[in-house]
């Protein structure tokens, strides 16, 4: 039977790897995303538009304070509505789940408020019908009574520890870092970091300069176009989630845990996710619908409308006083950083940003003594967690903002005052890990070059100024974690691809098939990638922190390559010659005698890591990789309303080799475009604990009109020698740098300096007339 | 959003037969864009809606034979935005359209809804002030007219009856009138305006005659800027002038804080914004033979960019 004839697509050689080449390379193609026509069309599968028979609406009660103990929670008028299955609160919910609280770091979160509310918007009781429009009348008529408590919403407030968000710590025993605080009271602190090298008083003492500066950030958050949702189906032994989650075997494992069940009884399936930037990581509305399903028997589904989500995950505000020490030639000599994150009123996976960004808080320079301090804090505000950065974007609109200032001072030009002071290939970053495989210099001398640093710049006139500004950044990835993958080879030849990366929009579906291709010869579009479901997929650590390009991607060049040993060992023991033309489905069928088997090939993969050693947070090998990012930003300033534009704004990465450079470049301009409404203008405004501005009406996200006239988008060349085809991750990269590049265009503009987010025009007109004198009264 | 009631009236008369003026859960129903909102934000639960769309009568643009213009108040925004009679008779209208929201809005939005709403940071109302535009409104009782400056009574109030419905828009001849429409956003380019500054006047050589400022966003409802009318009225142009045309503006104006900005910082932009608001009437629509242009600063314009 020929093969040929069954399968559409070519027939991979059997024998790929001795050199008898059907397909071309499939790695560092510029494929279109493999699920584009699906999504355009419309038949894509999203949680949004799934039904189960019998399925109940769940509509979500909120606090309507920052912070009290909940004296009771009336339901009745609620309960009267006609239409309405339950109304179901925290008290409920500890009859099916005795310990219903959960998170990665802490399992601090309540699946409904019990005893206390936290924060403005924490879900405090579910109304259930058949009819959503049921549900959400019904949830207007419920009322809670409160007895209000002080609140601190304030993360160096927070760090005074006068208010108290928790009566006491819980985390969660899974990091070793966080095990000591089991049970500590009297603290809002949930995780105190820090990194000693060298003798950073001392060099101050000794520095020819010292400077100090204090900088902050805005609440801003992730607004996925597509908001949570997640629907159970609780079957008495068995548990079904459907949700738009990043993270499906944290999934898997978390709600396991909670309802004491191994993790074979619940299956987490996720179709594609309408963008996730990482607020759809761990539990967000999983475990509520599970409670949900268990208590009315029939499954559930809760999916929030858009001004929810500014109640459900944020980004974390930060506040970040840095201090260095310079000698005479220049060079940094020390630098002091204490970090404060504003963390909410649950940790989510707050204390990891506290120390997996925190350690690069001293930024890519080659700094002798070193001292960082990042705190984790509790605040009565909606949780904070991981959204695109883990914090990074954060710490480097402060350090990049310090250095230019730094420069400045000493009449240094900004590009020369860097190069004097960034690590280069092979150095050792802060933490005693060496920078390999991290392009600092040529990503900065690129960034240089594009910008035509050494020559003159038109200033502009009359009200409308012009300034040029510059930053350069690294990241580390989140380690040590690991990722599974599994690629099957079907009887005809073609090619099946298990993995739990979830595809977000970021298109890893196409890279990984990409790499499946490469290794079986095939081309990537004729692979097929399983949507994720945990029956299925094995298990993955997340989509998240850029990490899947290079841990999955090893695994599923590993599963491909044993694939590929196992058709190449079969081959051999079908006595066939080497060099002959039998394609895999020929195997199969001389081995089976007819269309039947398969060869499953398994991949793994955890890079090797070394813990940082408590106290002082060194550590030989902290990271498997390292992400670098520059960018040069040209801007206008109007001098009589404080309107800037950005007229320029060029981005350059070191992302490794491409595996798809198109989608690469998507990444790069969506991270930056992302980060660019994060700088100008996206802010939650609050008052009270109160978000005034929870809308997209009210909140907005850049637009086209936003864009840079000039937006360049680029990589320099690079290979990262221990990540599969030498690649690596590129989701955050181009968010580091975006901020400080433009308060820097700004004050070589105006000679203004902005030290907190965002860059508005209230904002920039206000430091100009406190320049001039003139200042503009208070609010 | 709670079920109700849709009613797709065919006349004026029987839409005003489905009307209430007794209960306020009971609305008249443009392009919806507006009432949307409100109703996702849970602050407006009809009972019944009446949707104005079918009654055909209500979405024609007609070019009078005296200049004016008569716009019905379905027309969606963006037939108005692309009428070439709009353009030539009373172009700011055209040029505020373009950053006005975004076209999936404009292909829905309604003059009427536009007008009715009462929202202060609607960027047609200052406009059409400034235009002295007039409306038609229908009510059970008959018909009535009203200036639009007439039709804000405050934040997001108007002076029309639950059982009124505009019917018509009604431009009055500009002559050589010139007109201007600066929207300052502090948000995305396509948000509402923090501030919007409406200007329309005569101009012989400099000298400027029958100016309307009109100022809306910033305040609680779009309105007439008095004094700085009193300063550019019969004066001739010049920086200095702009600038005191400016001063009166903020002296005068009662801006309000939100989350597109403080009060005293509005007040600032308007000082800014009519000074070139007004220049760039005088400048924009110059005629050939007026005097040379002023001295350039700040770049923006009704669809530049002051974002
Ligand atoms: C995302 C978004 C962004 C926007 N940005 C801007 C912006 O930047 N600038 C701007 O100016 N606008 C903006 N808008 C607002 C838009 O212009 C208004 O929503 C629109 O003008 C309302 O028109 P409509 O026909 O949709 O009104 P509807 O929503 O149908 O109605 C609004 C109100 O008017 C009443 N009404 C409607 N028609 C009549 C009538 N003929 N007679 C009596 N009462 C009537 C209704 O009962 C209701 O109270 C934006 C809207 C959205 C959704």
């Amino acid at each position: 039977m020929p093969s040929a004839t069954m399968n559409p697509t070519p027939s991979p050689p059997a024998l790929a790897a001795e050199g008898r080449v059907a397909t071309g390379p499939q790695v560092g193609r510029s494929l279109p995303r493999l699920e584009a026509r699906e999504k355009v069309t419309g038949r894509a599968e999203y949680t949004h538009n799934l039904r189960l028979p019998g399925m109940l609406y769940g509509k979500v009660v909120r606090s309507t304070i920052a912070h009290g103990r909940i004296r009771s929670i009336d339901a009745s008028a609620a309960k009267a509505v006609p239409g309405v299955y339950q109304v179901v609160a925290g008290e409920d919910v500890i009859k099916v789940i005795p310990h219903p609280y959960y998170g990665p770091a802490f399992h601090d979160q309540p699946i409904l408020a019990i005893g206390k509310v936290h924060y403005v918007g924490e879900p405090i009781a579910v109304v259930l019908a058949e009819d959503p429009h049921v549900a959400e009348t019904a949830a207007t008529l419920v009322v809670a009574e409160y007895e209000e408590l002080p609140a601190v919403y304030d993360e160096l407030e927070a760090a005074q520890n006068r208010v108290l968000v928790h009566d006491e710590l819980k985390p969660a025993g899974t990091f070793a870092d966080l095990k000591h605080l089991k049970g500590v009271r009297g603290t809002n602190i949930a995780l105190d970091y820090q990194l000693r090298k060298g003798d950073v008083e001392k060099a101050f003492a000794e520095a020819a300069h010292v400077f100090e500066h204090e900088f902050r950030t805005q609440k801003v958050l992730h607004l996925a176009f597509e908001p949570f949702v997640s629907i159970a189906d609780y079957k008495g032994d068995r548990l079904t989630l459907y949700t738009a989650s990043q993270g499906p075997s944290f999934v898997r494992i978390e709600i396991a845990r909670l309802l004491g069940w191994p993790e074979n009884r619940v299956r987490v399936k996720v179709p594609f996710l309408g963008g996730g930037y990482g607020g759809k990581l761990y539990i967000k509305l999983e475990a509520l619908v599970t409670a949900l399903s268990m208590i009315a028997k029939r499954p559930v589904k809760v999916s929030l409308p858009m001004e929810e989500v500014f109640y459900t995950i944020t980004r974390h505000p930060m506040t970040f006083r840095i201090k260095s020490g310079v000698d005479e030639h220049g060079r940094i000599t020390a630098r002091r950083c204490e970090v404060f994150w504003n963390g909410g009123a649950y940790a989510d996976i707050g204390p990891r940003v506290a120390q997996k960004s925190g350690f690069t808080a001293s930024g890519p320079y080659d700094i002798e003594n070193v001292s960082i301090d990042s705190y984790a804090l509790y605040t009565n505000q909606p949780p904070a967690g991981a959204l695109r950065g883990f914090g990074v974007p954060q710490l480097v609109w402060a350090y990049e903002s310090h250095t230019d200032m730094m420069a400045r001072a000493l009449r240094i030009d900004p590009l020369e005052f860097r190069r004097r002071n960034i690590t280069r290939e092979g150095g050792r970053h802060a933490t005693g890990t060496p920078l390999e495989d991290a392009a600092v210099e040529k990503v900065l001398e690129h960034v240089a070059a594009r910008m035509n640093w050494s020559k003159p710049f038109d200033r502009g006139t009359g009200a409308v100024r012009r300034g040029r500004g510059l930053a350069i950044a690294i990241k580390a990835v989140i380690s040590p974690t690991t990722s599974v993958a599994i690629v099957n080879v079907n009887a005809d030849g073609s090619t099946t691809l298990y993995c739990g990366t979830v595809d977000m929009g970021q298109g890893s579906d196409t890279a990984m098939a990409q790499i499946v291709g490469e290794i079986l010869n095939i081309p990537a579009e004729s692979v097929n990638v399983v949507p994720r479901d945990t029956d299925v997929t094995p298990y993955d650590m997340g989509t998240l922190g850029s990490r899947s390009l290079f841990h999955m991607g090893h695994a599923v060049k590993r599963a491909a390559e044993e694939a590929r040993d196992k058709i190449a060992s079969l081959a051999r023991e079908l006595g066939l010659p080497k060099g002959s033309n039998y394609s895999v489905a020929d195997l199969f069928q001389k081995k089976y005698g007819m269309q039947a088997g398969n060869i499953v090939g398994a991949g793994v993969y955890k890079p090797d890591y070394v813990p940082p050693q408590p106290g002082t947070g060194l550590t030989p090998n902290v990271t498997p990789f390292w992400m670098v990012s520059g960018v040069g930003a040209e801007v206008e300033v109007d001098t009589e309303t404080g309107h800037v534009r950005v007229t320029r704004l060029l981005n350059v990465c070191d992302i490794g080799r491409p595996i798809n450079p198109k989608i690469c470049e998507s990444q790069i301009s969506g991270a930056a475009t992302m980060q660019l409404g994060f700088t100008m203008f996206e802010k939650m405004h609050f008052d009270g604990g109160q978000v005034t501005n929870a809308s997209l009406a009210d909140y907005k996200i850049p637009g086209f009109h936003d864009l840079p006239a000039a937006f360049e988008n680029e990589t320099v060349e690079a290979y990262q020698s221990n990540g599969p085809f030498g690649g690596k991750g590129v989701g955050e990269v181009a968010t580091f740098c975006v901020s400080p590049a433009i308060g820097n265009a700004i004050d070589d503009a105006v000679g203004v300096r902005l030290t907190e987010l965002p860059l508005n025009p209230e904002a920039v007109l206000r430091a100009l007339r406190a320049k001039e004198n003139r200042p503009l009264e208070d609010a | 959003m709670t079920p109700f009631e849709l009613a797709e009236p065919l006349t004026v008369a029987d839409a005003l037969r489905f009307l209430d003026p007794d209960d306020s859960t009971v609305r008249p129903l443009g392009g919806g864009t507006a009432l949307m909102l409100m109703m996702k934000a849970g602050v407006f639960r009809p009972t019944r809606l009446v949707s104005l769309r079918r009654i055909a009568s209500l979405s024609r643009i007609t070019a009078l034979p005296d200049g004016g213009l008569v716009i019905g108040a379905l027309t969606p925004l963006s037939d108005v935005e692309h009428s070439t009679e709009v353009a030539r008779r009373a172009g700011v209208i055209v040029r505020t359209m373009r950053r006005l929201s975004n076209v999936r809005v404009r292909n829905v939005a309604t003059i009427g809804g536009c007008l009715a709403h009462g929202d202060p940071h609607m960027d047609l109302p200052p406009v059409l002030m400034a235009l002295d535009a007039s409306i038609a409104v229908a009510g059970r009782t008959g018909k009535r007219t009203l200036k639009v400056e007439n039709l804000f009574a405050g934040y997001y109030e108007t002076v029309l009856k639950r059982d009124e419905i505009i019917t018509e828009l009604h431009i009055p001849a500009q002559g050589g009138r010139r007109a201007a429409y600066l929207k300052c956003t502090t948000g995305s380019a396509d948000d509402w305006p923090a501030l919007g500054v409406a200007v329309s006047f005569e101009a012989e050589g400099s000298a400027i005659s029958a100016p309307r400022v009109v100022v809306s966003a910033a305040t609680e409802k779009a309105t007439r800027l008095n004094g700085a009318e009193a300063v550019l009225s019969g004066a001739t142009i010049d920086d200095a002038l702009l600038a005191r045309a400016g001063d009166a503006a903020a002296d005068e104006a009662e801006t309000i804080s939100d989350v597109r900005g403080s009060a005293p910082y509005k007040r600032e932009l308007l000082r800014v914004y009519v000074r070139r608001a007004v220049r760039q009437a005088f400048e924009a629509e110059r005629p050939l033979s007026s005097p040379p242009p002023l001295a350039r600063e700040g770049r923006e314009g009704a669809q530049g960019g002051a974002h």
